[in-house]
């Protein structure tokens, strides 16, 4: 019988006694695992500059000599806490910011409190958003403010721009933001109007609770939860490879309940009625076209993102009134767009080179 | 060195990378169908509706144990996050007054960098 061709009888022993290794390793280091906290997130220091409610702006304290002279402001997905965007140093996007040269402020939200189950698309648009720019303005001196919104921050953002076409926001970022929510196929399934009664669920319940989300979220690549397990326990010997699951592993499992009045509006205005793409949306009685901003915007998606597909983010650029506007596609996926290994090398530097010379 | 092709570790890895995509695609398909929003949205719904009920059953033996009831306590946070806001707006005003009084607000307003960076191509800086 012919050996099988590539295989190395040589390199046998020396392959058992290193899986060997690792499987020691893997029992002294999986005690290690359930005996430790993960790493300490969102560490970057900062200042509570304005907290009410489900809402609360920091500033970031400087990291370099000089800085521009545009604040930049981050709206943080509403679904989601803000230290995926900090997670250690050297896999920061705030502290490469900030190192850069950049005045980083941003909105970041906790849980709403049950009290907080009125909160209506107007509070997050018209209310929050306006009084961190009106902070930051205060707080920095400046006028101008860039502002860079994560997925359904970036939603926010662009509602908030389309209705304050007169500034005082001077760049916008967008990070994987939807806006054609036909195309995210299985939310859309999900919530299909026929079958979903959003006004059952949020008259019973307030605010939707987090674990909905999270099942919502989990259910769009329902074995993958398990795949990573068991990469864990084959890597679990790896102190890198672990700390890494452990930080994005927390901070996927740290989802925020969403406002019950706010939700009922993103599934009729959004889920069904699709108003972003089709010019109808309106906030308060504002409208909120897209075509209104004007304002320079870099929008950059992920080649694998499995929740906010690419036909779902594909047409913002279009629609956009700008001239000076970008669309960047980038490999990785929803997460791994923004944070960890890959996006230090891609996104990171591909913003700083958009975003800095728009800081003057 | 091992060729991954033979390595069984390799195959392993492969093996559930490759059940894993094959498992999720069936799934969305599976869950694309009109049949199962439906049937998730009943289960959704009964849920919902449960919940709302042990709520309402849960506020009346409150009240029976003399105990305040969530409305009550909603009411207590309401209040309270008023006063969070005022107290906030108070800071906030006196934050103004401070600076346009050139009073320095901590180590931190006094120490902010002058905002005159340029970017590396503009300024010769090697990026």
């Amino acid at each position: 019988m012919n050996a099988a061709p590539g295989l190395d009888f040589a390199s046998i022993p020396e392959r058992i006694q290193s899986e060997v290794q690792r499987a020691i390793q893997r029992s002294i280091k999986g005690v290690e695992y359930f005996s430790t906290s993960g790493p300490s997130l969102g560490s970057t220091p900062k200042d509570v500059l304005h907290s009410r409610g489900t809402m609360s702006l920091y500033h970031y304290r400087p990291m370099s000599d000089e800085i521009y002279r545009v604040p930049v402001l981050i709206v943080m997905a509403t679904t989601n806490r803000g230290y995926i965007l900090d997670l250690v140093p050297g896999q920061s996007f705030i502290e490469f910011l900030l190192k850069r040269g950049y005045d980083v402020y941003m909105l970041d939200w906790s849980a709403p409190r049950p009290e907080e189950k009125s909160l209506r698309m107007e509070d997050y648009v018209l209310d929050f958003i306006p009084d961190c720019v009106r902070r930051v303005q205060a707080d920095s001196g400046e006028q101008d403010v860039s502002v860079i919104g994560y997925c359904f921050g970036g939603v926010l953002s662009l509602l908030y721009g389309a209705i304050h076409k007169d500034g005082p926001m001077k760049n916008l970022i967008c990070f994987t933001t939807p806006i054609d929510f036909r195309e995210m196929k299985l939310f859309s399934n999900f919530s299909d109007r026929r079958y979903f009664d959003v006004d059952h669920l949020v008259d019973s319940v307030g605010n939707v609770p987090p674990e909905m989300i999270l099942s919502s979220f989990e259910m769009l690549r329902p074995a993958s939860r398990t795949v990573s397990q068991i990469q864990l326990w084959e890597n679990i010997w790896n102190d890198e490879f672990v700390k890494s699951y452990r930080m994005f592993d927390r901070w996927a499992t740290d989802t925020l309940p969403l406002a019950g009045e706010y939700f009922r509006a993103i599934t009729k205005d959004l889920m069904w009625d699709n108003k972003l793409f089709n010019d109808t949306m309106s906030v308060g009685g504002r409208p909120a076209k897209l075509d209104n901003i004007k304002v320079p915007i870099l929008h950059a998606v992920a080649e694998h993102d499995h929740i906010v597909p690419y036909e779902a983010a594909k047409h913002l650029i279009a629609k956009i009134g700008s001239a000076d506007k970008e669309e960047v596609m980038l490999k990785g996926g929803h997460v791994s767009l923004v944070a960890g290994a890959n996006a230090v090398k891609r996104l990171w530097p591909k913003l700083d080179s958009w975003l800095g010379k728009r800081s003057t | 060195m091992t060729d991954k092709t033979n390595d069984p570790v390799a195959m392993w890895q492969k093996m559930v990378g490759e059940m894993e995509k094959g498992f999720n695609s069936f799934a969305n398909q599976a869950m694309s169908s009109p049949e199962f929003s439906q049937a998730m949205n009943r289960a959704g719904g009964v849920a919902a509706g449960a919940q709302k009920q042990l709520g309402e059953l849960m506020e009346k033996y409150l009240v029976s144990m003399n105990l305040p009831s969530r409305e009550q306590v909603t009411g207590l946070a309401e209040r309270l996050q008023a006063i969070e806001g005022q107290i906030g707006e108070i800071k906030s005003l006196l934050s103004q007054m401070a600076a346009s009084a050139g009073v320095s607000q901590g180590a931190d307003s006094a120490l902010r960098p002058p905002r005159t960076k340029r970017p590396p191509s503009e300024g010769g800086e090697q990026a």
